[in-house]
């Protein structure tokens, strides 16, 4: 099942390859954030407990519907336009995105040779990780930027379950209102970029260097 | 639980407090109260007066206490000048700013006191991200373009900064399958004592990660970038802040994980990752201090110059480390001091341009005299701290089995302080033709006295050099297995 969602989860970082609409993005964020729920109850589907619902519960709360309706509304009070303007071809990007994710792929499986991982969700929350990173580096957007910087938290969540770390329930929601803030800080940041510096990408970003 | 109530809890509370209280007043009397109560706090389980015993996911230990004791300082004094820069008048916009200002701050004690205390990577993780985002807003004290800007990059580049130490800390428990330590919780200490048995391929990985990552909050070249920018536009009391303890805090979790990999195979890789990290940073302030035409950039550089002499100083070992471990406090104090100078020109010329400054020792008289004398004792002349620090760095450096790395170092320390200097006297001594700035005598204000105290505790600290200091810093170099 494990390996079923990863691969759910890499088909959805194709489509983020291949779209060029910012609501995309935030429908892919959604839809991650349902597979990492899933993921999260899924062990607990045999002996259920209130206690073990927590964690998914926040992880829904805060990665399918408060994060995305966030975004989706400063996209709507800013009026930021649909395409994400990329600063490469389309189609370099999924080149790109491809070729890594081979490499990762491969390279996983040599790994899990030596040591003892799941190799379809480990390279799956890897190259959420890079995609994540291309997402910032290839497009102009800021709000994208805030989306690629999600996908690159939701790799890393999808990275610690493949390597069954055992972080305490406390710290996992630590984690995840940490994010939350980030993001919220970030959409405020926007707010007042697009008001001062009447721009939302990167270009409006300039004066400060030596 | 009584330590973890003072040292963490109260600093919680008095935030939520502040949030509720609308005087200014009021808030800066709760502020200074909490922070004077976790200074003493801090002194005492320094001192040994109080053994502290901390629940949960946290524990102190000689290096913890050191840091700790540094935060709380460098925290008492910033509160002490607070309230007499947010009177400052600003523009129309920047009035909200002083409304979350004392809120943050507290946030800020209790993210910063829970992440040098902490003594799990997860825990330590959640507290470092809550420094950032205490830290964002107050860069954006000034809502004005720059600071705007600053505080985006500070964020953005620190979030993800930090998401690379997290996949750092995965990759530690990855090293640790197969080993006594799987499945079991990241504590520090349980993986300091079990290293030998990590997976060091795994290993060698975490530490990257992990430096890499912090290397955006801590100022290390070449991730410096959004840390010179944030230092550099946020109110002086907050560049102060961010200079003396923030990146000493993102440097604990560097030196948690370089404890981890010392009896390891990886030790001699991570040693030469720190010292790459350090030279990097010299290099970079070498650079920069040539073309720099910003004061408070150019004290930003200086931050990167120092955090680049203590990496360089834990990556050689021997004296160097303890020289490291003393040039932290020194660097935290004497940058403290720096930016509350340079916060004062800032009032007085309205521009942060070393161009729109002159005769600063004729106009501003006590300011202009204190940074010449915090500018001499941050270029290590003695009897102020510094010296002793970096001679003891630079002993270590001669001895160790890289001597070279001495000559590069004094090269570019020696660059960077005729520069540095260059630029600092011009701002002192020049003399402008028309001068339409209004000379009135500069009064005696409460950030000179804490400019003046702390440049004795510089030159204090060193010349009597207490024993229980002298014994903390051994004690750290035990941890870290320095033979002296």
């Amino acid at each position: 099942m494990q390996n079923v969602l990863s691969i759910l989860f890499c088909l959805s970082l194709f489509y983020l390859a291949v779209t060029s609409r910012v609501k995309a993005y935030v429908t892919v964020l959604r839809f991650q954030g349902i597979l990492l729920t899933v993921l999260l109850v899924f062990p607990f589907i045999h002996h259920f407990s209130i206690f073990a619902l927590i964690l998914p519960a926040t992880l829904f709360i805060v990665k399918v519907m408060v994060i995305p309706r966030y975004i989706n509304k400063i996209i709507l009070d800013l009026d930021i336009k649909r395409m994400i303007e990329p600063t490469i071809q389309q189609f370099t990007f999924l080149l790109l995105v491809i070729f890594s994710m081979v490499i990762i792929f491969v390279a996983s499986n040599i790994l899990s040779k030596s040591t003892n991982i799941e190799t379809i969700p480990f390279a799956s929350g890897f190259s959420a990780i890079v995609v994540g990173i291309f997402v910032i580096i290839f497009r102009k957007k800021l709000i994208v930027h805030v989306t690629g910087f999600l996908v690159l938290e939701n790799g890393i969540f999808l990275f610690g379950t493949a390597v069954a770390s055992e972080l305490p329930m406390m710290i996992e929601l630590g984690t995840l209102l940490d994010i939350f803030v980030v993001v919220f800080l970030m959409g405020i940041a926007i707010n007042k970029i697009s008001s001062t510096l009447s721009g939302f990408d990167v270009t409006a970003l300039g004066r400060l260097k030596d | 639980m009584f330590e973890f109530t003072i040292l963490i809890l109260i600093p919680l509370l008095s935030s939520a407090v502040c949030y509720t209280i609308k005087n200014i007043r009021l808030q800066y009397s709760i502020t200074l109260s909490v922070s004077a109560l976790h200074l003493i706090f801090s002194l005492m389980i320094f001192i040994g007066w109080y053994q502290p015993n901390m629940p949960f996911y946290f524990s102190t230990d000689s290096l913890s206490k050191l840091f700790l004791l540094v935060l709380s300082n460098v925290y008492f004094w910033v509160v002490l000048v607070s309230f007499s820069y947010l009177k400052r008048p600003v523009a129309s916009n920047s009035e909200e700013g002083k409304r979350y200002y004392f809120l943050l701050l507290n946030f800020y004690l209790f993210a910063n006191t829970s992440a040098i205390l902490s003594n799990h990577f997860g825990m330590y993780w959640v507290a470092a991200e809550g420094t950032t985002l205490s830290v964002a807003p107050l860069i954006y004290y000034y809502r004005n373009e720059e600071a705007l800007e600053a505080m985006w990059k500070y964020l953005f580049l620190v979030s993800i900064g930090i998401a690379f130490a997290f996949i750092g800390i995965l990759f530690l428990t990855l090293s640790a399958k197969g080993t006594s330590l799987e499945a079991q919780q990241l504590f520090f200490s349980e993986f300091v004592k079990k290293a030998r048995e990590l997976n060091p391929v795994w290993l060698k990985a975490s530490f990257i990660f992990i430096f890499v990552g912090l290397s955006t909050k801590i100022g290390i070249a070449p991730m410096h970038s959004a840390d010179v920018d944030a230092t550099s536009n946020s109110p002086s009391p907050i560049a102060a802040l961010m200079s003396g303890s923030l990146r000493i805090t993102a440097l604990l979790g560097v030196m948690r994980i370089f404890q981890i990999v010392r009896p390891t195979s990886t030790y001699e890789f991570a040693k030469i990752i720190l010292i790459i990290g350090g030279l990097l940073s010299l290099l970079f302030a070498f650079i920069f201090m040539f073309k720099v035409n910003n004061y408070k950039r150019l004290l930003a550089y200086s931050s990167i110059e120092h955090l680049g002499i203590i990496t360089l100083g834990i990556g050689i070992g021997g004296l160097a480390f303890v020289g490291a471990m003393y040039h932290i406090i020194y660097n935290s104090l004497n940058k403290v001091v720096l930016f509350f100078t340079a916060g004062n020109i800032h009032r007085k010329y309205k521009t942060r341009e070393v161009e729109g400054v002159s005769s600063v020792l004729n106009i501003l008289p006590w300011s202009g005299w204190l940074l010449l004398i915090s500018f001499l004792a941050i270029s290590a002349i003695p009897p102020f701290g510094i010296f002793f620090s970096e001679l003891m760095i630079f002993e270590g450096m001669l001895f160790s089995d890289k001597p070279w790395l001495l000559a590069v170092t004094m090269f570019f320390l020696l660059f960077i302080f005729i520069n540095m200097g260059k630029t600092l006297f011009q701002m002192l001594y020049k003399k402008n033709e028309n001068e339409i700035l209004p000379i009135e005598k500069e009064r005696f204000e409460i950030i000179h006295f804490a400019t003046i105290v702390l440049l004795i505790l510089l030159i204090a600290i060193a010349v009597i050099s207490p024993n229980i200091l002298h014994e903390n810093i051994i004690n750290i170099s035990k941890d870290f297995g320095i033979k002296l």
